[in-house]
């Protein structure tokens, strides 16, 4: 196992840009070259070669979130053509679990760097809002796994569940006014059923893992 | 009383004339004895909670188990003092055979699985380790207790016997934790590791108490190594066999209640029943009973609520919770009668608080020590208030005094001084830890849990989370939780869901879908509470009325504010707006009785749902939501619903007439009632029909018997000749404007035509209301759909002919140079059907179905036109043969 000591200066930098372990982010660097086949980058086609991803509906915008930019931090709009082990790691970030020591005030930062992430998800033209177009999209490939829901009903789903963000984020809007979307705003409202922070997380290292690997 | 043998010994007297009086009535007591005594406990039962109940400070203070507890132990008092003996107990076969199922199956079936399975790590180790650990540390800290000599020395009691009774007093008992519980509100997590430790730790509790029960009857001198290992084994043996005949059950019953379409009225029944044997197969070969219920009624909720009807399953969830909280009630009163049985007591001040405080003691530590190691594997750890939570909520309860009672005063000879012990501990607990837990909890800050229904938006954010964790894991490599739960959804869907759901269930069936659903109910629920006055304001849209959106701002306020500029405080000029108001009212009244009763044929463009039931109420509640969502729409500047699905009912016809020769417009009217029917409802027939396993009864379609199958049908032709509705307003966006269309669509129904062979059903909507401000991609998807559509789509083809792309266009132009015999003739002939099919296979999801449905190609905006392209050729193609 990656002993302290031997930790070399830019991994460090890494782990406490990325809030890594060592451990963790050797064990990413691994899968990291074995996704790219030991290149430097990671392209879009490298995820076409993991099994498991085929049958996840909505794989490619998963995928597509690898090279958004607005998740890389780099830049406010764009894709990415590839991505170094660096930005895999900033990717992997925003999946990390809270830990015990966290602070209201980080926890809700915490929270919303996720929700950002799953913002830009939904997001696809980068201008902040999630249209209703966007947002069907979005449900027709989340359906598209099961064949018999006619798209009349994800018609009437996105209209619904718009209908229901439009009513839960704008309580006095006159009759002129249009509910353009929801914004990062709104979509903070409409999360905040859920608790993204403790369930948005994977485990990345496990004794599973580490036994596999040594 | 009269001894039942006065009767007869009278009878043999003249038959013609019965003497006077003595024949009249009879006095039978001894025959309905049992029932009768039943059915009296069980209505003081409930009496006594209604009493409690009365008085809402008692109850929010004192859980309920605590007062039925006290009550049993005053009804006791008195049945002592008038009977001289101690009558009527919680016997242990009555308590396992018919109290224990019903709350062990309640408790299985409304499990919240997910939760349950997102937590099975812990909670399983709480059940298993934690339940030894408990029971050999308090079995032997007793021992020890004993051996230094603390305990009267008429406890007779070797090692085995006081595993024996460390074993039946250590399990947290089910009953208890969910009675406390259910009142506390503790955060989810924290809730389902309790009480699920409380269900499964049942497997352990059950092998303890057997092994040891046969070890001390065997004597510790006669106990082999090999007896320990058989312990060891039976207990794999015990809760694996106890869960695979629950699995083994919930598959039969999901299969079963696919099959009850046409007997809905028993289908409830069928679930308590399967469940039942499932108990008693399971306890029949001494197997957990328990086990088998939970996981049976953890397994089979998905399948069965998705075959059987909306009433089959409210009744099932109202019955099963009556019987649930009967039997819970009745436990706890019977737990209080029995523990006046002074017979059966023998105290011992040592072994009584020797047990209470090693219980509480070890349980605490143990859930330390686990919950250390656990949090070592959580992601999201248990921290220390949880764990005094958990430690605390141990509550031991029926099952341990069930279990006490039915030891062998023979074998175990200081028997009575464990029912004396197991009856403090269980009062104790209930009683004492029920009535602390609460302030401990608030005092604590544990996290309560927030009840709110999910919203939709939830539940997709949730759906999509679900894949998004998954697929991370794949990239990362890691076959994690999410992963396997991932591979188990993609088999149940594949194979188990097809096997067990009904097939209309199953092509209907999605969470998002049920939620939408569940949604839409409530919404018009609340919508009726509202007075309908949303509706009204927006809706009518009377000139002298100034819209509202909302009625919940004061009204004055907004009387006066309406009343126009100048604000007036004068009397009269709020009675003049009174007026007003009350005319606005009488114009809704005359809208909601409108539209309300028949208003099927008006908004067939709305929202629905996937049944439609006769109730009258029900039906209105629905309409009204309908209307609510659609001014929600309005105001949302969005076009109202296009529903413009038409269908082919080819593929039905061709089956139709292959099987029997019957051409469908014959046997339509027949077959179904003609409902307006939005497009979900449609859903049903189309998929039914084409599959191909329906056998025999492939023209009566697969319905639910509280589902119909309407269609919302237009003439074609009518419409081709450029009839536009007037409905097609930008102006004002009131329904009750718009005309009527039901006399179009009644006078030229397709099946009522004379062409027999028509086999196009277009349900369209007759009104678009296109505001003029709408989004580009609104505009975009819309026109899409107005020009992939078929004929009717063009009546406002030309308000969004600007918006349209020039080659979606010309389809509209192409379709409507079809006339109406073409069209009449428009069905897939095989050969065609089979090609498009062939050339849909690149998308082959819902390939028939797009191949049926042209107009569902909406969907299909964000990905590019192409495969919309595809369809129309197909759907071109068939209509010029």
């Amino acid at each position: 196992m990656g002993s302290a000591q031997s930790v070399p200066p830019e991994m460090r930098a890494l782990a406490e840009r990325t809030g890594f372990t060592s451990e963790q982010i050797e064990q990413l660097h691994r899968r990291f070259k074995q996704l790219n086949h030991n290149r430097k980058t990671i392209r879009k086609e490298d995820f076409d070669t993991i099994p498991d991803l085929e049958f996840n509906p909505i794989r490619a915008r998963i995928v597509h979130a690898f090279f958004d930019k607005r998740n890389l931090r780099k830049a406010p709009a764009g894709l990415a053509e590839e991505i170094n082990f660096e930005d895999f790691l900033t990717i992997m970030s925003y999946f990390r679990p809270i830990e015990m020591d966290m602070d209201e005030e980080r926890l809700e930062s915490f929270r919303k760097e996720k929700l950002k992430f799953l913002f830009h998800m939904y997001d696809a033209d980068y201008d902040g809002i999630i249209t209703l177009q966007e947002y069907k999209n979005v449900l027709d490939e989340l359906m598209s796994g099961n064949p018999h829901l006619e798209k009349e009903s994800l018609r009437a789903i996105a209209e619904g569940a718009m209908l229901e963000a439009a009513s839960a984020c704008m309580a006095r809007t006159g009759p002129d006014e249009v509910y353009e979307g929801i914004t990062f705003e709104d979509f903070l409202k409409v999360w905040k059923g859920i608790d993204i922070e403790t369930k948005m997380h994977v485990r990345f290292l496990t004794m599973e893992a580490i036994a596999h690997c040594y | 009383m009269h001894p039942p043998g006065s009767g007869p010994t009278a009878s043999p007297g003249p038959a013609a004339v019965p003497p006077a009086g003595a024949e009249l009535l009879r006095w039978q007591w001894q025959e309905v004895q049992v029932p009768c005594l039943v059915a009296a406990w069980i209505l003081v039962a409930s009496l006594a909670k209604i009493v409690f109940h009365l008085s809402r400070k008692v109850t929010s203070v004192v859980p309920e188990s605590c007062l039925l507890i006290l009550l049993g132990l005053g009804l006791g008092g008195i049945v002592l003092a008038v009977a001289k003996k101690p009558k009527y107990q919680l016997e242990p076969n009555m308590f396992f055979l018919f109290l224990l199922p019903p709350i062990v199956l309640d408790s299985g079936y409304f499990m919240p699985s997910r939760l349950f399975f997102d937590n099975i790590g812990a909670i399983l180790t709480y059940a298993v380790v934690g339940t030894l650990w408990n029971s050999f540390t308090t079995g032997t800290a007793l021992w020890g207790l004993h051996q230094a000599g603390l305990m009267d020395p008429g406890v007779e009691a070797g090692l085995m016997d006081f595993l024996l009774f460390g074993s039946l007093i250590s399990a947290v008992d089910p009953v208890a934790v969910l009675a406390v519980f259910e009142e506390v509100h503790v955060n989810e997590t924290l809730f389902i590791i309790v009480f699920g430790e409380s269900l499964l730790n049942d497997a352990v509790t059950v092998v303890l108490y057997k092994v040891f029960n046969s070890f001390v009857e065997l004597g510790p001198a006669h106990i082999h190594a090999t007896d320990y290992v058989k312990g060891v084994a039976s207990f794999f043996l015990v809760s694996l066999g106890g869960t695979a005949v629950g699995l083994l059950f919930a598959f039969l019953l999901a299969l079963i209640t696919r099959f009850t379409k046409r007997v809905r009225i028993i289908e409830p029944l069928f679930v308590f029943l399967l469940a039942y044997v499932a108990y008693l197969a399971a306890e029949m070969v001494s197997l957990s009973a328990i086990l088998a219920v939970t996981f049976c009624g953890i397994c089979c909720k998905k399948y069965v609520e998705a075959n059987i009807s909306q009433k089959s399953r409210t009744t099932v969830k109202y019955t099963m919770k009556t019987l649930a909280s009967s039997s819970e009630t009745i436990i706890f009163m019977f737990l209080g009668m029995s523990a006046v049985d002074t017979s059966k007591w023998a105290w011992d001040t040592a072994l009584v608080l020797g047990t209470l405080f090693f219980i509480l003691l070890f349980r605490a530590v143990g859930v330390v020590l686990q919950t250390y190691v656990l949090n070592r594997f959580r992601l999201i750890p248990l921290d220390r208030i949880d764990q005094v939570v958990m430690s605390y909520g141990g509550l031991r309860g029926a099952v341990a005094f069930a279990l006490v009672i039915l030891l062998d005063e023979a074998k175990v000879k200081a028997k009575d001084y464990f029912v004396a012990t197991t009856i403090v501990v269980v009062f104790f607990t209930v009683i004492v830890q029920g009535l602390t837990i609460k302030p401990l909890v608030t005092w604590l800050k544990v996290k309560r849990s927030d009840h709110h229904k999910p919203t939709l938006n939830e539940e997709l954010h949730e759906h999509a989370f679900d894949h998004i964790l998954a697929a991370v894991e794949d990239i990362v490599g890691h076959h994690g939780y999410h992963y396997w739960r991932d591979k188990w959804e993609q088999f149940d869907k594949k194979y188990l869901s097809q096997l067990l759901m009904r097939k209309s269930a199953y092509k209907l069936r999605d969470e998002i879908w049920d939620v939408y659903y569940k949604l839409n109910i409530r919404d018009a629920i609340s919508f009726v509470d509202q007075g309908g006055h949303v509706l009204s304001a927006a809706k009518l849209a009377l000139p002298s009325m100034p819209s509202r959106t909302s009625m919940s701002e004061s009204s004055v306020t907004n009387l006066l504010r309406e009343s126009g500029s100048g604000a007036c405080l004068d009397l009269q000029v709020i009675d003049t707006v009174r007026s007003r108001r009350d005319k606005e009212d009488a114009a809704m009244h005359h809208v909601l009785r409108g539209s309300l009763y028949k208003p099927r044929r008006r908004y067939k463009a709305s929202y629905s749902r996937h049944f439609i039931s006769p109730d009258k109420q029900e039906r209105q509640d629905k309409e009204i939501f309908r209307q609510n969502m659609k001014r929600r729409l309005e105001t949302f500047k969005s076009t109202k619903h296009n529903v413009c699905s038409s269908k082919s009912k080819a593929r039905l016809k061709e089956k139709g007439r292959k099987k029997k020769n019957i051409s469908l417009p014959s046997d339509a009217p027949n077959g179904r009632t003609h409902r307006n029917v939005p497009w979900q409802e449609a859903a049903p027939v189309l998929v039914t029909v084409s599959s191909d396993e329906e056998e025999s009864d492939s023209s009566e379609t697969e319905r639910e018997d509280d589902e119909g199958i309407v269609f919302v049908a237009r003439a074609t032709d009518e419409v081709l000749q450029g009839k536009t509705t007037p409905g097609s307003l930008d102006v004002c966006p009131s329904p009750c404007i718009i005309p009527p269309s039901p006399t179009l669509a009644e006078k030229e129904l397709p099946w009522k035509g004379d062409q027999a062979d028509l086999a196009v059903y277009v349900s369209s909507e007759t009104t678009k209301i296109v505001p003029v401000d709408m989004q580009k991609a609104w505009n975009q998807s819309i026109s899409s759909l107005e020009s992939i559509a078929s004929p009717p789509g063009i009546e406002t083809g030309a308000q969004h002919r600007r918006f349209a792309r020039p080659m979606l266009e010309k389809q509209p132009q192409s379709a409507s140079q079809a006339t109406p015999e073409q069209v009449s003739r428009f069905q897939f002939p095989s050969h065609i059907s089979k090609s498009s099919r062939s050339k849909s296979d690149s998308s082959p999801e819902g390939a028939e179905q797009q191949e049926l449905q042209p107009l569902m190609g909406t969907e299909e905006q964000g990905r590019g036109l192409p495969p919309a392209e595809h369809r129309r050729l197909a759907f071109s193609r068939a209509s010029h043969i």
